[in-house]
């Protein structure tokens, strides 16, 4: 066995333990089963490590043979391992806050640990499939596991529901990744991705197959209407989808596309340029409506891919860099963001901000590291999140695109305005009527240590971003063919190119906010309300405080010709007039064929006779 | 293919035996005619291709008639206005065609490919002669139809297939015709099992848009071929146990499942487990066995087909997926319907639930080691033609 199998191994041990030990484990020993699972599979990815940041490529074999003369081939490069170290780090922090989140739950928690592992080993065959054809499989074997997971409790209509959606948008636009890879074998008669004759048979037409999958997976507007209703899934399945293991699937295969072929550069890189720019805003713009805490942060995700793949779309060296670093650091904030979500949920019973409030004085610890998740999440310096916008846009700057700064600065206010709606809705002001009296209590030690291990690496990288940058993310890059040294010090200050123009954008920023406070506490100095929350804007009468709802009213005002561009219902009218046309066509059809069956044979005679005998 | 068949054979034999046991088809006497037909069909690829598998292939769809015969006379009928002259024209054209072994002069030579065409298409139940197939559907026990379904057409498809390997010029040169029935049961086919609400007749609906695409496969060779050896599989192992399940949640709530039945996941849940892994495995989704010969098929039409070959090909996928979806998530997942009470006394069987949920977990075992198939993975040459291509 080559250590290169190992993480993969793991999981699947651990998920057929799972199986076999499941009469005689606990709930909590199930979890701690599987938390043990993936931390062995992190640890078995961290010994690679070295061997990568030396610009090795490791390859390995993990089942002889498969199909077509192939066996499960690995080849564990730079990008792989990126995707490995993000997919056990955040798994295995799941996988630990769900030992108490989850050993309440009356039946399924077999199926649950199970799937979850098979999950994450589903990502890490995918970083490292060798061959594109078994790419696809672990592609759909991802998909599979979301829509088990996201269907976990299968009696409710609402969780089934979004499972279906799960299910129908991202398998339907993953056949343009499977009809691009047999496109490609039929030129090149290898599925080797590696192999240099793909790399001249890599059309625009196969990257425009590869990315449409891609675009469905990374949930890029317009495919991205599912995302909101895979959000009634067990928290843990909501984190692990939206941080590392599904929404993550689509970023690779469009970084992986570089280390296939030449791809960008054309209309198709702009495109995608154009799609994640639009993707940001309309993300942000539909998080700002939310009242539910979850769906929120489920649009945040649209919004924060739009970030990431934007990165990848420019197409240098530093967007690439750019991209993986916020690829990675999203992971980390938005996990984070989600397993508090279902730490407030287990305590209060519920994630409506309308019912939220006041939280930090009986969840501290989970009110803290929220802050620290939602101030990276909105790019607070001091952050991973900071780190990775600030390097975006340098990169947008280094090839000129003022427009994807400006698109990327707005998103970044808007994400600002959201969570802060988010905080202190839930964790600020006074409790509301419905939460008063009720035994409140703060997360058990497991899941504070879960989500405080990933909040706590969201501070780590955004202090001192080299300790992920250069053993996990200029690998990445140089893998994807781009050579790079990284040139990034203390607090993501960037050291040469795009440097100059970022500070002194930054500096006009800073001085202009200090101006508006300046001629704001000189011209109408207001009176100090006595309002028990933050306004976000104007003060309110004294006692009162504006909600989540207010919130959402105001965003709902403001960007309301946005929300009107909904794709859901051109989706919705589709499907309904396919159903309303099969059931014409069977109306049409069954008093000829299948009420007269000499029509039907005189039908088919003479259309062979006719069909045969024609030149 | 034919030893592959026999071993099929043999296992769904043992499956729909120990399935019966627990619940209930017919009688003793229905019991007796499945045993025949599928004893028939087993004898019939030991034969091969030989006028005596032929003739006991054939005996396997009268006996199947007879078995349609016990459970609704109606059906039955239509059933044998089918069978009947499907028999008696493949029988005449493979009389003419000396099993394939020799090409008549011409025009006996089309006579006989159109006297095929019909034949076959009446047994397949392809669109537009699949007449006989709803009132089947809608009439029979599912363990009968899974007989139909499984064993009697996959055993007809067999013979098409050793055509296809024989006397390959029936498919090349008259590769017009068959590709535009495949066309028309492919997307006729996933348009008809969309309209159902009759679980029963979707499942039946669905199998015709199968036989779309075994054709397809037939058609363009090389990888095609392989594909469809695969396919012919799956569509056998995941038919019977779709078939299965829906069999036991009949069984329990005592009336016909349809799109208006709801939650059945918490009253039979191994059946609805059964159901969306034969169902996934079916439509082609990785990693069940239809994938490994969905992904060959696709190729294969692509390359004979263009890229208008491949748009038909990915809508009738899309709406075969559509329509599975739409059956699991209104009748197996989510809520139960207060409405419908199950008499305390039914019981679901766990043998039954037990063979149909191994019948759709071995699809997923042969799709992760289709290498234990004896079947040729069709790439080897395929590779070859591409490289000499390139060469050139």
């Amino acid at each position: 066995m080559e250590p290169a199998t190992f993480p993969i191994l793991a999981l699947l041990a651990g998920a057929l333990l799972q199986l076999v030990f499941a009469r005689v484990l606990t709930p909590a020993g199930k979890g701690w089963l599987a938390t043990i699972a993936a931390t062995a599979a992190l640890v078995a990815s961290l010994s690679l490590l070295p061997s990568v940041m030396r610009g090795e490529v490791l390859h390995a074999t993990l089942i002889g043979q498969w199909d077509a003369g192939m066996a499960v081939d690995l080849t564990v490069d730079g990008l792989s391992m990126l995707f490995i170290v993000m997919g056990t780090l955040t798994g295995a922090a799941i996988l630990l806050f769900s030992v108490s989140y989850m050993k309440d739950e009356p039946q399924g928690l077999t199926r649950f640990y199970t799937i979850m592992l098979v999950f994450i080993a589903g990502l890490l065959v995918l970083a490292c499939a060798a061959n594109l054809l078994l790419a696809y499989l672990a592609w759909e074997v991802i998909g599979l596991c979301s829509y088990s997971l996201v269907g976990f409790w299968y009696t409710q209509q609402h969780a089934v529901d979004g499972a279906r959606k799960v299910l129908v948008m991202t398998h339907l636009a993953g056949y343009g990744f499977l009809f691009g890879i047999l496109a490609l074998y039929s030129a090149t008669g290898t599925f080797v991705w590696s192999d240099p004759v793909v790399a001249g048979k890599f059309t625009t037409g196969i990257a425009a197959l590869f990315l449409v999958a891609a675009m469905a997976k990374s949930v890029l507007f317009p495919l991205h209407t599912w995302i909101p209703e895979a959000m009634n899934a067990p928290t843990p399945v909501s984190a692990l989808l939206h941080s590392a293991c599904y929404v993550k699937a689509g970023v690779y295969l469009i970084a992986r596309m570089y280390a296939i072929g030449p791809w960008s550069g054309g209309h198709l890189s702009t495109a995608l340029l154009v799609v994640g720019c639009v993707t940001i805003l309309v993300g942000v713009i539909f998080a700002m409506a939310q009242t539910d805490l979850k769906r929120l942060l489920a649009f945040h995700t649209v919004s924060q891919l739009g970030y990431i793949v934007a990165g990848l779309a420019l197409g240098s060296d530093l967007g690439i860099a750019a991209g993986l670093f916020y690829c990675f650091s999203h992971a980390l904030f938005k996990g984070t963001l989600f397993l508090v979500a279902g730490a407030v949920q287990h305590a209060t019973g519920t994630r409506d901000l309308r019912q939220l409030g006041g939280l930090a004085s009986v969840m501290p610890k989970t009110a803290k590291i929220w802050i620290i998740a939602a101030a990276s999440i909105a790019g607070v310096p001091l952050t991973n999140g900071f780190v990775a916008k600030w390097l975006l846009f340098g990169a947008a700057l280094d090839k000129g695109l003022v427009a994807v700064v400006l698109v990327g600065w707005v998103g970044s206010i808007l994400t600002a305005f959201s969570f802060l709606k988010a905080t202190v809705n839930t964790f600020y002001g006074v409790q509301p009527a419905n939460l008063r009296g009720k035994h409140i209590h703060e997360a058990s030690p497991s899941m504070l240590t879960g989500m405080g291990i990933m909040a706590a690496l969201c501070l780590l990288f955004g202090i001192a971003p080299q300790l992920l940058m250069i053993p996990l993310i200029v690998p990445g890059v140089q893998s994807l063919g781009f050579h790079w040294d990284v040139t990034l010090s203390w607090f993501g200050i960037l050291t040469d190119r795009g440097a100059v123009q970022l500070s002194i954008g930054a500096i006009v920023v800073l001085v202009s906010v200090l101006l508006g406070l300046a001629v704001f506490a000189a011209v109408r100095r207001p009176a100090i309300p006595r309002v028990s929350g933050f306004t976000g804007g104007e003060p309110l009468p004294a006692g009162d405080r504006p909600g989540a709802v207010d919130f959402a009213g105001m965003a709902e005002h403001a960007f309301h010709p946005v929300y009107a561009a909904d794709p859901d219902p051109l989706y919705f009218g589709l499907w309904r007039r396919m159903s309303t046309c099969s059931t014409a066509v069977q109306r049409a059809v069954r008093p000829v064929l299948e009420l007269h069956p000499l029509v039907a044979v005189s039908l088919l005679t003479v259309a062979v006779v006719v069909g045969v005998w024609m030149p | 293919m034919d030893p592959i068949l026999t071993v099929l054979f043999l296992g769904l034999a043992v499956s729909g035996g120990l399935y019966s046991t627990s619940v209930l088809q017919g009688g003793a006497r229905w019991g007796g005619l499945a045993a025949v037909v599928i004893l028939l069909a087993i004898a019939g690829s030991v034969a091969g291709h030989s006028w005596a598998g032929v003739a006991l292939l054939n005996a396997a769809e009268l006996c199947a008639v007879l078995l349609v015969w016990t459970q609704n006379r109606d059906a039955a009928k239509r059933y044998l206005l089918a069978v009947v002259p499907a028999i008696l024209l493949t029988l005449a054209a493979l009389g003419l065609l000396d099993l394939g072994a020799v090409r008549p002069a011409a025009p006996v030579d089309k006579v006989a490919v159109c006297l095929l065409i019909i034949g076959f298409a009446l047994k397949l139940g392809l669109v537009p002669v699949y007449f006989w197939l709803p009132a089947v559907a809608a009439r029979s026990s599912a363990m009968t139809l899974a007989l139909i379904v499984c064993v009697v057409d996959v055993a007809a498809f067999g013979e098409l297939y050793t055509l296809r390997l024989h006397a390959s010029w029936i498919f090349t040169d008259f590769s017009g015709v068959w590709l535009a029935l495949a066309l028309a049961s492919l997307l006729g086919g996933a348009v008809l099992a969309l309209a159902q609400r009759d679980l029963k007749l979707m499942l039946a609906f669905s199998s015709v848009d199968d036989m779309g695409y075994l054709l397809l496969g037939l058609l363009a060779g090389g990888a095609g071929l392989s594909g469809t050896g695969f396919s012919l599989l799956s569509h056998a192992l995941c038919k019977a146990a779709l078939f299965g399940a829906v069999g036991i949640a009949e069984a329990r709530i005592g009336q016909p499942v349809t799109l208006d039945t709801r939650g059945l996941a918490a009253k039979v849940p191994v059946a609805s487990a059964t159901f969306m892994i034969g169902a996934f495995s079916f439509i082609g989704v990785p990693p069940g066995l239809g994938f490994i010969g969905h992904w060959r098929l696709y190729m294969a039409g692509t390359e004979m087909g263009g890229p208008a070959l491949a748009v038909c090909m990915y809508v009738a996928t899309a709406l075969a997926l559509l329509t599975y979806v739409r059956a699991i998530h209104r009748t197996w997942l989510g809520a139960g319907n207060p409405a419908e009470n199950t008499p305390a006394s039914v019981v679901t069987s766990r043998l039954a639930a037990g063979v149909v949920l191994v019948l759709a977990l071995s699809t997923v075992v042969l799709g992760m080691r289709p290498s234990l198939l004896p079947l040729t993975d069709g790439m080897a040459t395929h590779t070859a033609s591409i490289a000499a291509w390139r060469a050139r």
